[in-house]
Order: C-alpha cells, then structure tokens, then sequence
C-alpha cells in the first residue's frame, strides 16, 4: 500500500475528490467496500471506467445499512436506474451526501426523495404512513398512525394541498435541530 | 352569513365579516376589519381592504386589490393581480423564467452559461431520465461557479460534466478571475480541512457516541454540557494561574512557613485549614506587590483575572443560550414541528447493532405515543373549561399545591438558616464533631437539593398537567430550590462572617467546603444508592417491591442543575479561594467518569426520550441564571464589605478599586477626565437609554417581521388554491376544445371560442353582473 496505486487515475481520484466529500485515501477505502460487496463482479482496475452495477440485495446487507429501516429507497433513491442497481460511482455519491460534511439542503433534498416512496415528488399520506410503518415496525396502531399522518401533514403543509412538496419538507427540515445529526452514516 | 346563493355587493363595510358556504359572484368594497370566508365558489372581487385576511377552500376566480400594497409592488409578487399567477415572479427573483417553459430555460438568458446550455453536454442531459423532473422540483444552480460541485443535487455522472465544463470555462476567462476562483477554492478546503481537525481534536468523541447510540440524545446532551463546563473551567483556570498566581508565586512572603508543619492532619484537606490555608488555594496568599510601576500591580492583576474571567463567561454563556433560543422560540408557538421531527429526525442512521435498532424503534414508538397522549390532553383541556365549576376546584388545587411548595422552600431555607448558625458557633472538642459542625452547610443544602425536587415530581403529579408542562414546572421549581438556597446560604454567611479577621479567608473555605462535599456526595451517590439498589433488583428479581422501585435511570434534568449549582458556586467562590477553578476541573474530570460508570453499568436506558436539543437551550439558560446570582453576590460583597487589613491582594486599601484609582492617578490629564466621565452615572444613563431604543427597535421589527410571515403563508394558501384552479380550468378549456376543433373549420372553432359559455372567459367580467 504504497503511493502507486492502480485503481484510479489521479485525474480520476481528482474529479471524485471534487464531486464529493471525501478524501483520496477515504475513496480508495469506498472502492475497497465496493470490492468486497462483490470481488468476482468488481474489478479491481477502475482506470477504464468499467460499467459494473452491484444488484439492491448486495448493497443493503452492508452493516451500515442493514438495521436501517428505509435502506431500500436509500439505495434506490441514488440509483440510476431508480430500482437500487449501483454502480461505483453512485455508491461513492450515496455515502458523500450521507456524510458528515454534506451540507443541510443538500442533505434535505436527499431525504425528502428517500421519504417519497411512490416517487411522485410529494409527500403525500401513503408515504407517510409507510415511512410511520416502517420506523414503529407496525407497533402503533391503525388508528394512531392515521393520527400522526395527519398531524404532521397539519404542521408542515404551508400550501394547504394536503400533501408535503418539497419547500414544505425543506422548510420544516431546515428547523429541525437534530436533522444534521440523525441524517448521516458513517463509513 | 351561511350558505348564501345569488349576487352579493357591498360597500365600505367596517367590523369583522364572517361567510360560509357561499356561491355566485361576490363584490366588496372598502372593507376594514377581520374577514373570513369559507368554501366559496365563484367569482371573488374585492378592493382596497385592509386588515387581517383568512380564505379556506375557495374555488374560482379571485381577484384582489389593495391589500399588502407594498408587497404587489415590488418583491416576491409583484403583479400577481395583473394577470395570471406568477407573472410576477417570472420578471424578477431568483426563479426567473422558471416558469416560462422546461426547467432551467431562463438560465439561459443570462450568466456565464449562456448559450452553452443549447449545444454541449448538459443539453442532452436535461431533456431524459429521471433528472429532468428532478430539476423542476429540487432548485439546481449548478450555473453557479462558486457553489462547490460537492453541493449540487446531481448524480456523480453529471457533476464531473459540470466539473468538465467549469474547466473549460475557466479556460476561457481570463487568468486574474480564474487566480481569484482557485484561492478561493484554496481558501475553502484549508478551512475544511481546520475544522475538521478541530473536530477531531474535542474530548471523549468516541464515549459520547456511544452513549448516544444506547441512551439517546437527552443522556448525550448532559455529558456535552459537563464537556463545555470543562472548557469553561479550563479557561478560567488559564487566566486565573496566567494573571494572579504567577505574581504571587515569584513575589512569595519568605516569613510564611510552607508545607506541612506541626499542627497540620490530612483534615486540613477537607476544611481548608492549616496547610492548605497558607497554600495557594485561598485568598491570604496574594500579597499585594509592585511589579514594575503602579499600572501593574498584583491586586489589579487579580482584579482583572477576575474581570476578565466573568466577562468572558457572560459572553460565551449569552451566545450558546441565544443559538439555542433563536431555533426554538425564533417563529414561535405556531412553528411546533414536534410530530414531523419525530417522524423526519428520529432515526439515527448512524444504528448499526440490533440491540441498539430496537432500542430506537421502541423509543420511537413510545414518544409517538406520549406525542398523540399530549394531543388528546389538550383537547381534554379545552372541553373542561366549559364546566366552571370543575375549573374552580381546579385552580384551588393547584393554588394549594403552590402553597405547599412554597412551605417546603420556607422550611428548607429555615433549615439553612439554622445549619449556618451552628457552624459558624462554638466548636466541640471531638475533630469527628467538628468536622461535622463544620460541614453542616453543606450537608444540609446537598440533602435538600436532593429530596426536595422528588417531592415536586410528585406535587406535579397532581395538578393535571400535560406531561411535557410537569417536566417544566418541576425544573423551574428545582431551579428556584437550587439558587435560592446557594443564595440564603451566603446572605447568612454575610452576616456571621464580617466579625471575623481575615474573612475573605473564611468565605473561601466555606466555598471550597461546598465543593468538596459536593464531589464527596456525587461519589457516595454512585457507590452507596446506585450500585447496590442495581445489584439488589438483579438478584431478587421476585420480590414485587424491588420490581416496582426497578433499576435506577438516569434523569438527565436533575443532573444537570447539579452541574449548574457547583459551577455556579465556583464562580462566587473564585474571588476568596482562587484556585477553585483547578479544583473545579480536576473535579468535572473525575465526575465525567462516575457518571460514565454509573450509567453504563447501572442505568436501564429511560423509556422516554428527553428532547435533547430543547434542553441544551434549558441547561444554558441555568447556568446563565447562576452567573447572574454569582455577579450579583460579588458585585454586593464588593459594595458592603471592606477588604481586610492584613490579608490577600486588597490589605492596604480601603476597596477594592483603590487599586485601580492609583493606576488611573499616573495615566495623563485627558485620560483621567475621560476615564472618570465613563464611571460617572452622567454616561451610564445616556447609554441604557440608547440601549432601551435598539431593544424596542429590535422587539418591534421582529413583530413586524411575524406578521409578515403570518400574511405570507396566508398568500401562499391562496397562490397554491389559485395554481390548482387554473390548472383545473386549463384542462377544462382543453376537453370543450378539442372535439370542436377537430369537428370543423377554423373559423367554426373561433366562433365556438367566443361563444364558449364553459367559462373560459375572463372571469372579471362576470362578476360586474351583480344586481
């Protein structure tokens, strides 16, 4: 583990140092994650840029990911295809914008794609009872959840449509105190 | 008026209005006052009205003039009323042409990017995958050079395109903007990368991480709290060894023996005498010395350490309260998100254990519960002061319950009262007495800081309150215990002490006595009630009474005004004993870590969450209470009592700015003249008036400020009413069109148009057919 290193171009090592925060030596480490997920599918050289894309099951059995109850639509949310399919350089993204240092609308868009599970760009009642379901393990019931949905759509929605669009959830988000602190993993 | 049908005009009408249900046109005229409508449809006009505005659920046409003039004029919307929505907002703002068609057309109209967005890489990008909706919804300003790549809401496919093309550009700028762009770059990542070390570089990173994981944010939040105390403390002690140690240790009196001599015992350690009084730690052991020149003598250096210490505390306390005040109170009431935080915020995406992710879960689901329980209280409220009676005996309980709270202070003040007078009495032979004798203040302030605030979780217990108003009225009383007791103690200390010679000494040692025993009582408290009531509950895990009282939980609040009440006696201890702030340190150091002991093998995780960020704003706001009764105590000590004669920094004056008259005495003329015009009331007064204009200044724009907001929301309801409306009617128009289209000639289709009775008109015209 010298200073040659052949898995990346240093252009290449620049651009990702550009395009996310993380540090050369931490990218190398996400490439060494990636490998591991994978080592028969993901080469080891990534100077051509090869088209590899590890499968959503591979990916949400990492440990960091594994007890986290919205791991699918954070997999599928920095997908390209939309279905949870990674390549390397959404896997290194993914971790970026989850990172400490990603900023707080940066951080906010994020969350309201990985909120919005039909992916209509709102966050409508469904969402939230599914997002309700999904953090209580289905332990409240039908009765409370319908509660809590309609009590957080009250709080939030400023346009009165009765679902959360994205200024509403950024609005209400930029407020919340300790966003920065649960919305982040650390790798 | 209810479920009007028909025309409706009217005309200068003053006094609140109230509709419901109405449908047919609508025309007002010159209405001052309160207005609120409900579910009309139809066309709506009104002019020149002026006053609140409250409209739910209209469907039709509206227009509106006059209201909020300034805000049609010029800013956010501008010409909403000219014709059609958002007009306005396309002739200015950050969201031009926006909406004129496809995203991000309009950027292509001006900035650096101009015309680069109709070839090259991005044009293929915008029109296909999932980005292109993308755009519309998530704000994009990847035209922005400075906006850092990292920043942008793309995919990493498309930020290196956009890296690839800020390359080019800056290329084909000139080299002064590009040399100032890569310093700026430059400027940035140095910066993260400090901060990033500075983060690296605070204590117990990886402990309090973990408390966070297993007991939540609350705990956590109290373990930072101590972590900022010791940096206080820290500081204090810097300043204190920098500006007064130092002169005394190389000035030191060669008449005073040192160390141990015949009549010392280890207790000189617990009561402050002997050994320990002729050491450092108390005030007898500053002399007042010359250094060089009457401008730098040891008493005004202690003076200004003093100073200097408190000064900077203000400062730093003032600030963390403030940021903490501003996130929680900044919009007020009616920014209560606690149910979307919960939702939102809850998980901790840090989780990695399966212990720690049920943990979480159940802590979710309990104070979601405890959320909807506060809900369903309020509204039992709000039905139970229909019944007067009820309310009457209510109020009396509650009056009563105050009342008893009240006796309980009187009698733990009483109590205070009493224990000073005896320690400050006759000594009994025995030294097991007289060390008892001696620490009776102590005992006494620590036990009833200790008892009482369980008898007004209890009281609170009784009043029907909500759950979250309990937990505050039990702190605020728990507070107002702590400081009122700190407060007696030294007000009856006042008047036993000033008989006695050298009594800034005496003073000290009753301070250092107090933080002692409070350390010794946070000690035993770990090993003689925590431990064994654990081991006791693991052992016997049948016996009912042990299962009822269970294992000990940490209760974050009491805690943490334990911290506030020995840093505050720190602060009015810090004068007569000024190596308190050492002691202080070496004292939180060795707190950290029996509290650490205490929870991780004693404590079960609480079944509520405390709302930890909240209670950061709480925790700093006590402590900023305690350094005002510190100030407070000092600044009258300083006013009232004389300085000793023959002892510490202060002997040869006859107060404590006698040191500071002297350095004055050398400074030249028009520096003495200024310097005794700013102590003089003749400059005081002038300044807490101009201090009392900005404060109504700022008090009176953040109201201003309110109801601005407040009209906001109101007008994006109604934007957000109107879009719906509009898009409704376009697809109407749509539908009536096409078959008529498609059916016969163009002109056939211009004659339907105008004939079109479906409503697609403007619709100001139909309202002027008012009878």
């Amino acid at each position: 583990m010298g200073n040659k290193q052949t898995i990346f171009t240093d252009e290449q090592l620049d651009a990702y140092q550009d395009c996310t925060f993380f540090t050369r030596k931490e990218i190398l480490r996400l490439h060494g994650r990636y490998h591991e997920l994978a080592p028969h599918l993901v080469p080891m050289d990534y100077t051509e840029e090869p088209d590899v894309t590890l499968p959503l099951a591979l990916i949400v059995n990492m440990p960091e990911l594994k007890e986290n109850p919205f791991r699918t639509r954070i997999v599928e949310s920095f997908s390209e295809d939309g279905m949870g399919n990674q390549s390397f350089n959404d896997f290194v993204d993914m971790f970026s914008v989850l990172s400490e240092m990603a900023p707080r609308e940066l951080k906010a868009i994020y969350a309201f794609k990985i909120y919005d599970f039909n992916t209509d760009n709102y966050l409508c009642k469904e969402d939230l009872e599914k997002t309700l379901n999904k953090l209580t393990r289905e332990e409240l019931t039908a009765e409370e959840v319908n509660l809590v949905c309609e009590k957080t759509i009250e709080e939030a929605d400023l346009d009165g449509d009765n679902k959360l669009s994205f200024p509403d959830f950024e609005n209400m988000i930029t407020r919340a105190p300790d966003f920065l602190s649960t919305f982040h993993i650390r790798i | 008026m209810r479920g009007h049908t028909g025309a409706f005009k009217m005309r200068g009408h003053t006094g609140a209005f109230k509709m419901r249900g109405r449908t047919g046109a609508f025309k007002m005229r010159g209405h001052t006052g309160a207005f609120k409508m409900r579910g009309h449809t139809g066309a709506f006009k009104m002019r020149g009205r002026t006053g609140a505005f409250k409209m739910r659920g209209h469907t039709g046409a509206f227009k509106m003039r006059g209201l909020n003039r300034g805000l049609q004029d010029e800013g956010l919307n501008r010409g909403l009323q000219d014709e059609g929505p958002y007009r306005g907002l396309q002739d200015e703002g950050p969201n031009r042409g926006l909406q004129d068609e496809g995203p991000n057309r309009g950027l292509q109209d001006e900035g650096p990017n101009r015309g680069l967005q109709e070839e090259g890489t991005y044009k293929g990008q915008q029109s296909e995958g999932l980005h292109r909706h993308e755009q519309e919804v998530f704000p994009v300003r990847d035209w922005d050079p400075n906006l850092p790549l990292k920043n942008l809401p793309l995919s990493m496919q498309e930020k290196r395109s956009t890296r690839d093309r800020r390359q080019q550009q800056r290329l084909s700028i000139g080299c002064w903007e590009s040399w100032r762009r890569s310093q700026r770059i430059a400027r940035r990542r140095l910066w993260e990368q400090v901060v990033r070390a500075m983060c690296g570089l605070q204590l117990w990173r990886k402990t309090l991480h973990t408390i966070e994981g297993k007991f939540g944010m609350g705990v956590k939040a109290y373990f930072t709290f101590l972590r900022y105390l010791l940096y206080l403390n820290l500081m204090h002690s810097v300043l204190m060894s920098g500006l007064a140690l130092t002169p005394a240790l190389l000035n030191r009196d060669e008449h005073t023996p040192r160390g141990f001599q015949g009549n010392d015992s280890v207790l000189d350690l617990l009561l402050g005498t002997g050994f320990l009084q002729r050491s450092p730690v108390f005030y007898s052991f500053y002399p007042p010395v010359l250094l060089s020149g009457p401008c730098l003598s040891s008493p005004l250096l202690f003076l200004l350490a003093i100073a200097s210490l408190l000064i900077l505390s203000v400062i730093m306390v003032v600030r963390r309260t403030v940021i903490g005040y501003k996130h929680t109170w900044m919009l007020g009431s009616s920014y209560n998100h606690h149910m979307s935080y919960e939702v939102f915020c809850g998980w901790d995406f840090c989780t990695q254990e399966p212990k720690t992710a049920l943990l979480q879960h159940s802590f979710l689901r309990n104070d979601l519960k405890l959320a909807l329980e506060e809900e369903r209280f309020h509204q039992h409220v709000a039905q139970r002061t229909h019944v007067a009676q009820q309310r009457a005996r209510l109020y009396f309980l509650r009056g009563l319950l105050n009342f008893l709270v009240i006796v309980l202070l009187g009698g733990s003040f009483y109590l205070i009262y009493y224990a000073t007078v005896i320690s400050q009495g006759e000594k009994p032979v025995s030294w097991i007495l007289s060390l008892l004798v001696e620490y009776l203040p102590p005992i006494t302030i620590t036990m009833v800081n200790f008892l009482l605030p369980y008898l007004f979780c209890s009281i609170s217990g009784f009043e029907d309150y909500s759950l979250t108003v309990q937990v505050n009225i039990t702190l605020v009383r728990s507070i107002i215990l702590k400081l009122a007791s700190l407060a007696i103690f030294l007000f009856f200390l006042h008047r036993n002490i000033k008989s006695a010679q050298c009594w800034e000494n005496q003073f000290g040692k009753e301070m250092y006595k107090l933080v002692v025993f409070d350390f010794l009582a946070c000690g035993l408290n770990a090993v003689l009630v925590e431990w064994p009531r654990k081991l006791l509950v693991e052992s016997y895990p049948s016996c009912s009474l042990l299962r009822a009282l269970g294992k000990p939980t940490f209760l974050v609040p009491f805690n943490v005004l334990d911290l506030v009440y020995s840093q505050t006696v720190t602060w009015v201890g810090l004068f007569y004993c000024p190596l308190l702030a050492h002691i202080s340190l070496l004292k939180l150091l060795i707190v950290f870590y029996i509290k650490k002991f205490v929870l991780f093998r004693c404590c079960e995780p609480a079944q509520r969450m405390f709302r930890g960020c909240q209670s950061s704003v709480l925790f700093h706001f006590t402590l900023l209470l305690g350094l005002l009764t510190a100030l407070v105590a000092l600044v009258i000590n300083a006013n009232i009592l004389q300085p000793s004669r023959d002892c510490g920094p202060f002997a040869h004056g006859d107060s404590l700015f006698n040191a500071t008259a002297a350095c004055v005495e050398t400074l030249p003329p028009p520096a003495q003249r200024a310097f005794s015009y700013f102590t003089s009331e003749a400059f005081a007064l002038p300044l807490i008036l101009v201090e009392i204009v900005f404060l109504t200044s700022f008090v009176s724009q953040g109201r201003a400020n309110r109801r601005a907001i407040d009209r906001l929301k109101d007008i994006l309801v109604m934007c957000s009413a109107d879009k719906r409306f509009l898009v409704g009617k376009q697809a109407a128009c749509l539908r009536a069109l096409q078959p008529s289209v498609s059916a016969g000639s163009s002109g056939d289709a211009r004659h339907t148009e105008r004939k079109d009775p479906s409503g697609c008109q403007p619709f100001f015209a139909r309202s002027v057919s008012a009878p």
